[in-house]
């Protein structure tokens, strides 16, 4: 069977605590269940967490849903945007199999990546990593005014952004993560094809600013 | 003596009282007094009491804060988990009970200090653990501490089998299983709508045909609408009809005569580049039936003024003749469908075509592609073997040949076959089996109950036939 790695990169820096870093967990906790509803979804979709502070770590391995539970993150440190995109870049080469002759592999891993501020190490190094992995789409959101969209678009040209990092913008955001991998799913458990860019996925709620 | 004695110098103390070495003596005769000893006593007793109290607090606090997690469980799967005291580090519990398990079809088993059962609903629940610990008053309430556990749904009961609209145009039946005679042989087949259609109500896609035809050569034919297609269903229905429609030609049928000659040729090993000839035969005969079947979706898509590609589908056609040496066998292949024959003792599996598989999904060809009939590769998708007999000649889309082969890789291989016949015959999950029998009176019903065996993330149409 053809997994669909999804991975979620999700600041926990000390900005975040409070408000934002619950809004982070229960969004993730209600898009688990949510997406469990979707047939295509619990068969196909594997989730992995990895957040970054002062340090980046996976904190859930590459996962199916049925089996997925959130860990309790914390909300404390830097933000190291560019380790995070080397964990997560050693984690695809670890996690995502490839095709060959004898089995075939793991549908291109969807990235979410959700930060509030600027990153404080050396992301450039991180980013050089991460563009040598294959994605079927990477998208980045920043949330609130703190993150720096311009720095995301080098990241990535799929950005959106939230006006202020709170609870009901977080949970816009995780709802439309949540139909975005459900959209996925359908399309490469249906029609074989995998979805390739924003456009493919369902139209962000309001509070989504797409960043042009 | 000695401890009281200490005990009470050390009260004595942190209220500022301290005894000097001279007031010994006295203290001593105030300690034996009747009165005092018992008061002494009460103290001892309500500071251990108060001790082990604390202590009891200590314990149902840690309990309390420490995560616990509960493997998750899914809806109709028989479930088993340790939930161990000692393992959790959980020594003091004098008395506990669940509470929110038997409502879910679970029960705690304290021999084996597992969770079990089989969950009868999915969902986000809390389980009740209540519990005391030791040194807590017998009458003191149960500690509740509340664990967090997922039950998934059973991932069969989240699809939903949605009618198809009969009234559009292009509707076909969702399922169709046939079992009849062919050639001297006979020919079961089936084509069903895989559960990612019937989910959103779409239509099935698959499609298939066959036909013995007036100079004893048979057909069977085998076509995938591609999922990415509005209209595929139709694409697919016309590819397989035109390619019966074809062959049905006065001239067609004419021109099928001089093979026979050919063949004999080839038996006997007469005749100038005998091979080349056939070889040139089945090019131009089956390749003309290819291009008439691309001509007419092309005609159909400029009347409907639909795009060409709306009409996407793969095809596979299999032409069959018994002589007296043995059976002559034609093929045609564009896409991801195999075309397989199986030999009389099952011991050697003959693949009538290669595969248009992409390294990433989606690289599959249609014959709605004028590109494939100028590609150099086009000579290439045709076959032709003559063979003593065969034992089964199975034809499939790839919604039989994802979950049952997964990758080209398994299809030369004759073990992967005998496993497919084998699953056939009942060696599956639900133990469902087909006998492949002539004279077996339930053999639609059989094979379409087969057709809905269960793949993870396998739920394209499915569309198997099988000459036997």
């Amino acid at each position: 069977m053809r997994r669909l790695p999804v991975y979620l990169l999700l600041d926990t820096s000390g900005s975040m605590t409070g408000e934002p870093i619950e809004a982070v967990k229960n969004g993730v906790q209600v898009m688990i269940s949510s997406l469990r509803q979707n047939p295509q979804a619990i068969e196909t979709a594997f989730i992995s967490i990895i957040t970054f502070d002062s340090v980046a770590k996976q904190v859930v391995p590459l996962t199916d849903l049925a089996s997925f539970q959130m860990v309790d993150i914390k909300a404390t440190g830097t933000t190291c945007l560019g380790d995070a995109l080397k964990v997560v870049s050693t984690c695809i080469d670890n996690e995502v199999a490839k095709t060959t002759a004898e089995q075939k592999g793991d549908w291109k891993p969807l990235v979410f990546i959700m930060t509030d501020g600027i990153p404080t190490d050396d992301w450039q190094v991180g980013l050089e990593e991460f563009k040598k992995r294959k994605t079927a789409f990477t998208v980045a959101c920043a949330a609130g005014s703190g993150a720096d969209t311009n720095l995301l678009k080098q990241i990535t040209e799929n950005v959106v952004s939230l006006d202020t990092a709170d609870s009901q913008s977080i949970a816009k955001f995780f709802t439309w993560v949540t139909a975005s991998i459900g959209v996925t799913s359908t399309k490469v458990e249906d029609g074989g094809k995998e979805v390739t860019g924003l456009g493919e996925l369902p139209p962000p709620p309001s509070e989504l600013n797409i960043v042009t | 003596m000695n401890d009281v004695k200490q005990l009470v110098i050390k009260l004595f103390k942190s209220n500022q009282i301290n005894i000097p070495a001279n007031r010994t003596d006295l203290l001593d005769k105030f300690l034996q007094d009747e009165k005092n000893a018992a008061s002494i006593n009460i103290i001892v007793e309500n500071l251990n009491q108060l001790m082990g109290n604390w202590k009891s607090e200590e314990k149902i606090n840690e309990i309390m804060q420490q995560p616990v997690r509960v493997l998750n469980a899914t809806v109709g799967k028989p479930y088993e988990t340790s939930f161990d005291f000692n393992k959790l580090n959980w020594k003091n519990i004098v008395a506990f009970e669940f509470k929110g398990l038997e409502e879910v079809g679970l029960r705690y088993d304290e021999k084996t200090k597992q969770i079990t059962g089989v969950p009868t609903q999915s969902g986000d629940i809390k389980i009740t653990f209540k519990f005391k610990v030791d040194g807590q008053p017998e009458e003191a309430p149960f500690n509740e501490k509340i664990i967090p556990f997922i039950i998934n749904p059973d991932p069969k009961s989240l699809w939903k089998n949605v009618e198809s609209d009969k009234n559009d145009p292009y509707w076909k039946e969702n399922d169709v299983t046939v079992f009849a005679p062919i050639g001297d042989r006979h020919i079961l087949v089936s084509s069903k709508r895989g559960r990612s259609h019937a989910n959103v109500g779409s239509y099935r896609e698959d499609d298939f045909a066959f036909k013995d035809l007036e100079n004893g050569w048979s057909l069977v034919v085998v076509a995938d609408g591609a999922g990415s297609a509005k209209l595929s269903r139709k694409g697919s229905a016309l590819a397989c009809n035109g390619v019966v429609e074809f062959f049905e030609e006065r001239e067609s049928v004419e021109r099928l005569v001089e093979f026979d000659g050919l063949l004999q040729q080839y038996k006997s090993n007469t005749g100038e580049d005998i091979q080349k000839k056939l070889n040139h035969f089945v090019y131009n005969n089956l390749g003309k039936a290819a291009f008439q079947v691309h001509k007419k979706l092309e005609a159909f898509a400029t009347e409907k003024s639909i795009a060409l590609k709306d009409l996407n589908s793969t095809l596979i056609f299999m032409l069959f003749k018994k002589y007296d040496i043995g059976y002559a066998l034609l093929s045609f292949g564009v896409g991801d469908c195999p075309i397989a024959v199986l030999n009389k003792g099952i011991t050697e599996v003959v693949l009538m075509n290669w595969l248009d598989v992409g390294e990433f999904g989606g690289g599959t060809r249609f014959i709605t592609m004028p590109e494939i009939f100028k590609n150099e590769k086009f000579s290439t998708r045709f076959g032709f073997k003559l063979v003593d007999d065969f034992s089964y000649l199975i034809m499939m889309s790839d919604g039989i040949y994802d979950p049952k082969f997964v990758v080209e890789a398994n299809l030369p291989n004759i073990k992967k076959w005998k496993e497919f016949l084998a699953d056939l015959g009942g060696k599956n999950d639900d133990g469902v089996k087909v006998e492949l029998r002539a004279d077996n009176k339930e053999i639609e019903q059989q094979f379409s109950g087969w057709m809905d065996f269960w793949s993870t993330g396998n739920h394209d149409d499915r569309t198997l036939a099988i000459v036997f």
